[in-house]
């Protein structure tokens, strides 16, 4: 019975039945990303549902690719700077997880050491740990390291993808592992009888297999850099797009369909996943994300 | 003497071990990330209890980091804790949130693998794309979305809706206007539905690897859905359920920035929609004078309740099944 | 108890996979019908056609004149026996056997009855309160066939319910089933690739092969009078033996060359030989019906080299080679040959069957299909 998971004679109401109750209870869903994306098309914010407020212009979407228009805290700033900052943080956040999460997820799917339940236990245990308290003693040595104001700025970007790569360490890593496990030993036994180091092992002969877990743990480590408000917004110097919205969407100087606009390109990427990288949704999902 | 001598014995093997370590091949594996996970979590969580001593406030460290004032912050709390409203209203939002939203959480996800089991394969995977659009979608525009539903003015979409047919004459204030339970219908709401994917992911693996002759079996002898759901698939979950239940009860308990904007664009009441993880935060960052002691010291007391359900949840994973060691001597 | 049809039966899976094709089939009231192949034949498909799992892409299935082709599974009062026999594991023996009665809803008194009944029949009584990892591969295919037959079905379905069984007791639950089937009298499809299995227990056996029917007979008819050179290759074991030939006919007889080496083909094919004017056939001979003479004492014998020769307690195997063909003959317990020997080998020869090398068919089939379309 190949990819069978039912009987294929039975009845096809109550599966219709199913799936319009479960349609019912995605509404809410559909309709709050529905309407934030048609309110960036439109004059004025079509959230109340009515069809008369739905103006359609693009003006919103050229005034955001102009790039001057947007407002910061009242004051004209480059949306282009901001989409910058946010892309710098979430591709460093993405490049160090998959580097660490690769070289962990080996060690530990692969090596016996001495420590390596207790490495494991502390994976677990951290990713169960409360960031608000976390967060405080990492403020506490943002300040004690600060530099002299002309490097502030940098500093900041160096802090942040470093403390936020830090904490999807234990998930990249249970991520990576998986992939590891999956690779028969034979292969990688074979390299080290023909006398590989375990590092050459890793580079040459591992990486090149699980390129489906590499792509998964840079989408995963992309994505938590990308949607990150609470890192960005206690250390970072320069705006992202979730701190924009965050000083914008309740502002009484703020023209809101912009807001809706730069939302609707901020949660772009996520809509790119959707549409082009399910399986790896499905793949960075079951391992587990916070929430 | 002998406690001296037990000690020493401990640091020696300790020390040994260490070493063991950082002789092995795997030591070199690890570097990267125990340096990230040693400067950015370890060192900050000592540097936390340790703030928990100290009075330091408004960041001033200068001034008050190196001043020691026992269990002052501690004594504080806790007198808050019982004569604070807005700390007793915080404590309780705690509780009803992790409740209510764990409910949701477990039920909702295995109501939904459920359901898409059921569904033509199409279909089920359209649904759990929807389902996990929430867990993937950057915060802040998240927030957004539901600031804007839940808006108390006309533009927001449930008061529109109510209005339209005419169940209400003017808008609702949901989240300040009903207090406690309008906010926290809100903030039960938002998490629950980013946390809904979660179980419906981890049941719908679960369910997948059953072998699917038991429902074919099962179906031949006359099995409606609803029965093979209640005899054949909820009892043969029933290790998921607890471990999803665990585990989202961790997450719930520490969670905090789906609801940090909500609490500052001002949807939701201060007090009733600010949990126990989101009042650190808040007391050490946001509020006007903020107390980075007191914030230290709350935050202890959650780290104890979290890291005792973290034991739990480590027990129920079956960790020590998971570590059995790697094949071979290499 | 009824007589299940298949009437011209297709079924084609998401793809464009055949699962069968074409397929008509009786099972007669109370008949045990096996259904033999290889893996991938579509064996099981029929199966779960006659079961209502699958919907056929075209095609009717009757229970006696009743159209079950659109009726789910459940209101066509099947059994239905699995491979890994799809016992709950969270239920006690007593609850999967009691489980097809529950979802009818019958009283809980008659339930206990039945259940018990049918429990005392398996003699699986004394495991009623166990779970099935408590239990023996041999025990967990009995609570199988319990519930199965709990529900008193129409049809009984089993899929290669042996085949996780340890080859000794495979050999004595076969007799057990058989007996249990001829109680009931109930009409029974078995699915299997086993071909003792199939002889040993079956009244009939349907050998399916690439999603076609190839053959129903009696276990006797198939065995001696193969249709097809795959049904002769899959049955027995060692299976038959093939060697192509070339036909002469020389007006007073008829010779099959083969090689250098011609012997004289039997004579009640020769009137097939000639209506059909074949050139070239197979000669098909079980190992079973063959000889090893150390000299040609008749015009049938062929000679060949003892290539190996493998002993199997009660009798031995004998790995013969005729011009680079390898044939193999069942010899006697006690054996004198050594390897590279030269021998006779001699074909019983109102056994051997002659098969047409281009359709695999046999020879005498080849006629009766011509007199059909003739007709």
């Amino acid at each position: 019975m190949p990819g069978m998971r039912d009987v294929e004679i039975r009845s096809r109401s109550t599966e219709l039945l199913i799936m319009c109750i479960v349609f019912m209870l995605s509404l809410p869903v559909i309709t709050g990303y529905a309407l934030i994306i048609l309110s960036s098309f439109s004059r004025d914010m079509v959230t109340n549902l009515d069809p008369s407020a739905f103006k359609p212009t693009l003006t919103n979407w050229i005034l955001l690719f102009h790039g001057r228009t947007a407002l910061f805290a009242g004051i004209r700033v480059n949306i282009w700077g901001i989409v910058f900052n946010t892309l710098i943080v979430a591709l460093g956040i993405s490049l160090l997880v998959t580097i660490t999460g690769a070289l962990t997820g080996y060690a530990i799917s692969r090596m016996n050491f001495h420590g390596r339940k207790h490495i494991m236990a502390l994976l677990i245990l951290l990713h169960a740990f409360p960031g608000s308290v976390l967060v405080v003693g990492v403020a506490f040595i943002y300040r004690l390291f600060m530099p002299s104001y002309t490097y502030v700025v940098y500093y900041s970007f160096f802090f942040v993808i470093l403390a936020r790569a830090a904490i999807e360490i234990p998930m990249a890593t249970w991520l990576m592992k998986g992939f590891f496990d999956m690779i028969p030993w034979e292969i990688e036994w074979s390299a080290i009888v023909d006398g590989a180091s375990r590092i050459r092992v890793w580079w040459k002969i591992l990486l090149p297999l699980i390129k489906p877990g590499l792509a998964a743990v840079m989408l995963f480590g992309f994505l938590a850099g990308w949607m990150d408000l609470i890192y960005v917004r206690t250390f970072l110097a320069e705006p992202t797009l979730a701190v924009f919205i965050e000083y914008n969407v309740h502002a009484e100087y703020a023209y809101l369909p912009l807001v809706a606009a730069a939302g609707t390109l901020y949660l772009l990427p996520t809509i790119l996943f959707f549409l082009f990288a399910q399986k790896l949704i499905f793949t960075i999902s079951v391992s587990g994300i916070k929430g | 003497m002998v406690g001296i001598k037990l000690n020493k014995i401990f640091f020696h093997r300790l020390f040994n071990n260490l070493v063991e370590f950082f002789r092995s091949d795997a030591s070199r594996f690890l570097f990267p990330a125990l340096f990230l996970v040693l400067v950015f979590y370890i060192i900050p969580v000592i540097i936390s209890v340790y703030l928990s001593f100290t009075p330091l406030k408004n960041w001033n460290i200068d001034r008050y980091a190196g001043e020691i004032i026992g269990f002052e912050n501690y004594y504080k709390f806790f007198y808050m804790l019982t004569h604070d409203p807005s700390v007793k209203a915080v404590f309780l939002t705690t509780i009803v949130f992790v409740a209510l939203t764990l409910t949701v959480n477990v039920l909702g996800g295995l109501g939904l693998a459920i359901a898409t089991y059921f569904m033509s394969e199409k279909a089920a995977g359209g649904t759990q794309l929807i389902w996990l659009l929430p867990r993937m979608t950057p915060i802040a525009v998240y927030s957004m979305i539901w600031y804007y539903f839940f808006h108390p003015s006309s533009i927001g979409t449930l008061n529109s809706i109510l209005l339209h047919l005419g169940l209400i004459d003017k808008p609702i204030d949901f989240g300040q206007g009903i207090i406690p339970w309008g906010a926290w219908a809100i903030i039960v709401f938002v998490n629950g539905l980013v946390g809904v994917s979660y179980g419906m992911i981890v049941f719908t693996s679960a369910i997948s690897n059953i072998p699917k002759e038991l429902v074919i079996a099962a179906r031949v002898d006359g099995a409606s859905n609803w029965e093979i759901t209640r005899r054949i698939l909820i009892p043969l979950l029933k290790w998921h359920i607890i471990y999803v239940t665990t585990w989202q009860l961790l997450s719930l308990i520490t969670t905090y920035d789906h609801l940090f904007l909500l609490v500052k664009w001002g949807l939701v009441n201060r007090d009733y929609g600010t949990t126990w993880s989101l009042y650190i935060y808040n007391t050490a960052f946001q509020l006007g004078e903020t107390d980075q002691g007191l914030a230290a010291a709350a935050g202890v007391i959650l780290v104890l309740v979290s890291s005792g359900l973290g034991l739990l949840t480590l027990k129920l994973m079956g960790f020590e099944k998971m570590i059995k060691p790697p094949r071979g001597d290499i | 108890m009824v007589v299940v049809r298949l009437d011209r039966v297709t079924k084609i899976f998401k793809g464009g996979v055949v699962g069968v094709k074409d397929i008509s089939l009786t099972i007669k009231h109370g008949e045990f019908m096996a259904l033999l192949g290889p893996s991938g034949s579509g064996k099981s498909t029929t199966l779960y056609l006659i079961a209502g799992i699958y919907k056929p892409t075209s095609g009717r299935i009757y229970f006696d004149d009743r159209d079950v082709t659109n009726l789910p599974p459940k209101d066509r009062n099947v059994g239905l026996v699995f491979q890994n026999w799809a016992l709950y594991p969270h239920m006690k023996v007593y609850e999967n056997i009691a489980f097809p009665l529950r979802l009818k809803k019958l009283p809980e008194e008659e339930i206990k009855r039945r259940v018990l009944d049918v429990a005392r029949m398996l003699q699986i009584d004394k495991l009623l309160d166990r779970y099935p990892w408590q239990l023996s591969g041999g025990q967990q295919q009995r609570v199988a066939i319990a519930r199965a037959l709990v529900k008193e079905p129409d049809v009984l379905l089993l899929d290669e319910p042996l085949s996780n069984l340890d080859a000794i007791l495979r050999i004595s639950v076969r007799a057990e089933l058989k007996r249990l089937q001829k109680k009931l009298g109930i009409t029974t499809i078995y699915v299997t690739h086993d071909q003792a299995e199939a002889l040993a227990m079956a009244d009939r056996i349907a050998l399916i092969n690439e999603g076609r029917i190839v053959q129903v007979g009696t276990p006797e008819e198939v065995y001696n009078r193969p249709a097809t050179v795959f049904v002769g290759g899959f049955l027995g074991n060692p299976p038959m033996n093939f060697l192509e030939a070339e036909v002469e006919d020389l007006d007073k007889e008829i010779f099959l060359v083969i090689g250098k080496y011609r012997i004289r083909a039997p004579e009640r094919y020769w009137s097939i030989i000639r209506r059909l004017k074949t050139k070239r056939v197979i000669i098909g001979f079980r190992p079973e019906d063959t000889s090893i003479k150390p000299e040609s004492l008749d015009t049938i014998c062929l000679p060949g080299r003892v290539y190996g020769i493998e002993p199997l307690g009660r009798e031995n195997i004998v790995v013969i080679e005729i011009g680079g063909e390898l044939v193999k003959i069942i010899s006697g317990r006690r054996i004198s040959l050594t390897l590279d020997q030269m021998v006779w080998i001699c074909p019983v020869m109102e056994k051997i069957i002659l098969f047409d090398p281009a359709t695999g068919k046999a020879l005498d089939r080849l006629v009766v299909e011509e007199k059909i379309r003739a007709i």
